[in-house]
């Protein structure tokens, strides 16, 4: 037998940790630390959660059946190992596609645990308990869906344009529209009548979920992923309300204000509201404008590998401007040995990193260190924007817009504002790039027409390891 | 000046004081002519101080003048000036706004000022300002209090601390704090009621009778303390406070020092006496006015430099053309077409907030972020408002106990999270994602004391897409974690 007490003061215990875990995550040197702690956090707060299925409580006299402890302890266990089995065996590149699942699964418990609540509440439900089941299923389902139409464009399953339908902003309202009113006419109803009521929220909720993503391009996903990231923490925080259990309210707040920084940060790199991303559908605008018809507008020059290798060899400080290009090459790991043998003969080599470059929010540093590369290498838009006028060489890899300098000199442009890095102060650019057409945003790039610029065209990773080659001869 | 169009002449004799020779001034393309021919000839005239009576004599009508002419304190001259239909940029009127600051000889000349005013007092004072232990015993530092913490006040608490002594400044404006921690001295915090002493613009501004009785007495206090007080208080437009009572020269010790830098504008201590150096009860009271002019070379390059700037920016193809709309250019025009024109009109220098309903759409300057349309506060506003009523009314007080952790929570987790690295952005999002994964307790506690039934089905499939989530969440942290190495 144990007090009732001892599990609140345990979860208070696993919410001071997960703080923690956060806050051990703000620097390199602590963030192993910080995962530690969240680890021990999860175990102490499960372990008890499980103590209570036992009815060791005072108090609480039923202890759960046999088939309920079997199937809930096969379902941890199973559920655990999948979940550590899929994370051993994932590729890096990847890291986006299983974020975003892992999203969708938080949302899906909590539409489940919702569901589950008001069936058990019945018609004794109180008013606020009501709205909070409502409320966290509703966040759960879009949760779910946008977050498996996430994954879908992430892995390619599905094209990364946005689908626009016409009026879709209409039917936003009317979707959110239709759940309000459906959870108004299940207030008060017969338990079964609920249910079903609250079953036509969820379908809506679902609808609402994956259209809001389908509507939304690719390179917008770090901020889509952030979004959702933020939502599986509200998700869990309504899953707390209706369970009364503080350590879901407390752990499902972190994680939300957690995303919704994340989405923030992204949307201040890219220099579009919040507003903007989720509504806009942006990769659209620009072809409205006949943007993207446009011609290349200049002459490019292009270069060979061994003209490259010999700019390197001549250099005495390179920076390298990785991009969502790299990761799809899966470049890195020559990259980091061109690195090396750069180092090793004396030049300056330093990365710099756009905070939208990729598809998740620091997806290039977290290739970049796979690959092996210091963290001190490693820079920030702001921490290194202004080297770029004392650098010799920079080899831009499979990113566009994010070095597109219209964004800083052409008024009209629709990535006009967007903070960039200016690649094209240094001495010498060379571009990595598959062909010349444009980036995501479908905007033109005149970096490639500059004076400085040279164009190395062809798939990142057979060219970056062919330049190794010719580093090495 | 020259290349701007206009032909110069120099009065003989102008830069002699200044150790500039009239040849400088020839060979720079100017002429040098007598001072009649001056004020004969010249269509605009630039000077330092406020014309003098015989001056305004010989000044032909229409003429463009640019002086310091400090306004308020000369309304005669200003009628005098009117009266000759001429055109006048008051120096000390430039408004101190970003784009002015080079035009601003105030703060240029004040500098000068503030440090000249250290220089005079160490002279005046009988033993050094910086400590020292020699073998014939302990030399203290002196203690220097600075009243008025402004740009005069600043460089002679730059200027003391550099010759040892233990300075402490004080001044109305709360803000400026900082500033005179930078340098390393310590600040006096004065607090009486609500008033701070911030104006428009950065100056200082005019206080109440009371308050100024609790600032004299506040001074007297640390008078008593100090061996050397700078004194800068000035207000913008009237006498300068009288912040030095006689009392409080009295207790100071004897051999004491003030440097009163607001003696032009009448003092700022009760015994000074305008330009000359007097000693009562014991007490040196410098009131020279002409500090900056003790430093003749320097000043007289920085406040041709301002003037030049003006000028610069009044100038048109070889004319001067004022452009009423800037309020850089209207802020000095005191007099103009046979009309005061002082004080202009009050601009808001600093801009507010956007004007609400502004689109905030793709287009932006550059490196600035978006200004943060108002809105979306307001309609969070909105929102909470009755959501919190609805709460404090009716609310079940374990709903408001939950609110209360929830919000909290919120921003914890906001203030957390804001210190991660963005390198560290990924596994940020997996390890919230294993933490969020929390949802499996919600799934165990739909299980409790049952048997199987529906509901529980429901919790055990929560549970079970949980648990992916957090060891899979957890594990893929740990491994990239462990990739991160310098």
């Amino acid at each position: 037998m144990m007090p009732t007490t001892v599990p609140t003061v345990v979860y208070l215990v696993a919410g001071v940790l997960f703080i923690l875990s956060l806050r051990g995550l703000s620097t390199q040197t602590t963030a192993q630390h910080g995962n530690l702690l969240g680890i021990f956090g999860m175990v102490l707060a499960v372990a008890v959660s499980v103590v209570g299925l036992f009815g060791l409580e005072v108090g609480e006299t039923a202890r759960s059946t046999d088939h309920v402890l079997e199937v809930y302890g096969t379902a941890l266990l199973v559920g655990g190992l999948v979940g550590g089995f899929v994370a051993a065996r994932v590729q890096m590149t990847a890291m986006p596609e299983l974020v975003a699942v892992l999203h969708s699964f938080v949302g899906v418990a909590a539409v489940l645990v919702g569901i589950g609540t008001l069936m058990e509440a019945g018609s004794n439900i109180e008013m606020a308990h009501y709205v909070e089941v409502q409320v966290g299923v509703f966040v759960g389902a879009v949760t779910f869906t946008g977050s498996v139409i996430a994954f879908a464009k992430l892995r390619g399953t599905i094209g990364s344009r946005p689908l626009l339908l016409p009026g879709r902003h209409l039917l936003n309202l009317a979707i959110v529209g239709g759940a309000i009113a459906l959870g108004v006419l299940g207030w008060g109803a017969e338990p079964d009548r609920a249910l079903h009521y609250l079953l036509g929220l969820t379908a809506l909720a679902l609808l609402l979920g994956a259209h809001l993503v389908m509507a939304i391009g690719g390179g917008d996903m770090p901020v889509v992923v952030s979004l959702l990231n933020s939502y599986s923490g509200w998700a869990a925080a309504a899953a707390g309300f209706m369970l009364s259990n503080d350590l879901l309210i407390v752990t499902g707040a972190l994680v939300g204000s957690s995303g919704a920084i994340l989405s923030a940060i992204m949307c201040r790199a890219m220099n579009r509201s919040i507003w903007n991303v989720v509504f806009g559908g942006f990769g659209a605008e620009p072809a409205a404008k006949g943007g993207a018809a446009q011609a290349p507008a200049g002459k490019y020059r292009e270069t060979n590998v061994g003209e490259t290798a010999e700019m390197l060899r001549a250099a005495r400080s390179v920076i390298v401007i990785p991009g969502y290009g790299m990761a799809v090459a899966q470049a890195q790991h020559p990259i980091r040995e061109i690195t090396d043998l750069l180092v090793a003969r004396g030049v300056k080599v330093r990365f710099a990193i756009h905070p939208v470059a990729g598809r998740l929010p620091g997806h290039m540093n977290v290739l970049l260190a796979e690959a092996g590369i210091s963290y001190d290498l490693v820079k920030e838009l702001d921490e290194i924007n202004d080297d770029f006028g004392d650098t010799d060489v920079v080899m831009i890899i499979g990113a566009n817009d994010i070095v597109n300098p219209a964004a800083l000199e052409d008024r009209s442009s629709p990535i006009y504002g967007m903070p960039v890095l200016e690649a094209w102060k240094a001495a010498r650019v060379v571009m990595l790039k598959r062909s010349m057409a444009a980036g995501y945003a479908g905007v033109d790039n005149p970096i490639c027409y500059r004076d400085n610029t040279v164009m190395l065209f062809g798939d990142a990773k057979q060219t970056v390891l062919k330049l190794l080659a010719a580093l090495q001869g | 000046m020259a290349k701007l169009g206009y032909d110069v002449l120099v009065e003989a004799g102008a830069g002699e004081a200044a150790s500039f020779v009239d040849a400088t001034y020839i060979e720079a393309g100017a002429k040098v002519v007598d001072a009649a021919t001056v004020w004969r000839e010249a269509d605009v005239i630039l000077k330092v101080r406020a014309p003098e009576l015989d001056e305004l004599n010989r000044m032909r009508d229409g003429i463009t003048l640019i002086s310091f002419v400090w306004p308020a304190q000369n309304r005669e001259l200003l009628e005098k000036l009117q009266a000759k239909k001429a055109t006048v940029l008051a120096m000390d009127s430039v408004p101190r706004t970003t784009r002015a600051q080079r035009m601003d000889a105030l703060s240029a000349t004040a500098n000068l000022a503030g440090y000249r005013a250290v220089i005079e007092a160490a002279a005046a004072f009988g033993r050094p300002l910086g400590g020292q232990t020699t073998a014939a015993g302990r030399i203290k530092p002196a203690r220097v209090l600075v009243i008025g913490a402004g740009v005069a006040g600043l460089a002679a608490v730059a200027a003391a601390r550099a010759l040892g002594a233990v300075v402490s400044a004080f001044d109305t404006r709360p803000t400026v704090r900082e500033q005179v921690q930078s340098l390393g001295a310590t600040f006096l915090p004065f607090e009486w009621k609500n008033e701070t002493g911030e104006g428009e613009g950065g100056y200082a501004r005019q206080m109440s009778d009371a308050y100024l009785e609790a600032e004299q007495a506040f001074i007297a206090q640390h008078a008593k303390q100090s061996d050397i007080i700078v004194s800068t208080a000035l207000v913008p437009g009237i006498t300068a406070p009288k912040l030095i009572t006689s009392g409080a020269i009295v207790s100071m010790p004897h051999g004491s020092v003030i440097v009163d830098l607001a003696s032009e504008q009448g003092g700022n201590s009760a015994l000074t006496e305008p330009g000359r150096a007097v000693e009562k009860f014991g007490v040196s009271i410098l009131g020279f006015t002409d500090l900056p002019s003790r430093m003749a070379p320097q000043a007289s390059e920085l406040y041709a430099q301002t003037v030049f700037a003006l000028l610069e920016l009044v100038t048109k193809d070889g004319k001067v053309t004022l452009d009423y709309d800037d309020e850089v250019q209207r802020g000095p025009l005191v007099v103009h077409d046979g009309k005061i024109t002082w004080p202009p009109p009050k601009v808001a220098i600093r801009a507010g907030a956007p004007a609400p309903g502004v689109p905030t759409g793709t287009h932006k300057t550059v490196n600035e972020p978006p200004p943060s349309s108002p809105w979306p506060l307001r309609i969070g506003l909105m929102l909470a408002l009755p959501i919190l009523a609805v709460l404090a009314l009716d609310g079940s007080p374990s709903l408001l106990e939950h609110m209360t952790v929830f919000i909290l929570a919120c921003i914890v987790g906001w203030h957390v999270v804001w210190n991660v690295t963005p390198a560290l952005h990924t596994p940020l999002m997996s390890v919230t994602n294993a933490v969020s994964g929390i949802i499996l307790i919600g799934g165990l506690l739909l299980g409790r004391g049952r048997d199987l039934s529906v509901t529980t089905w429901l919790g055990a499939v929560a549970v079970l897409v949980a648990a992916v989530n957090v060891a899979g969440g957890f594990r893929v942290t740990a491994r990239m974690l462990k990739m991160f190495r310098r």
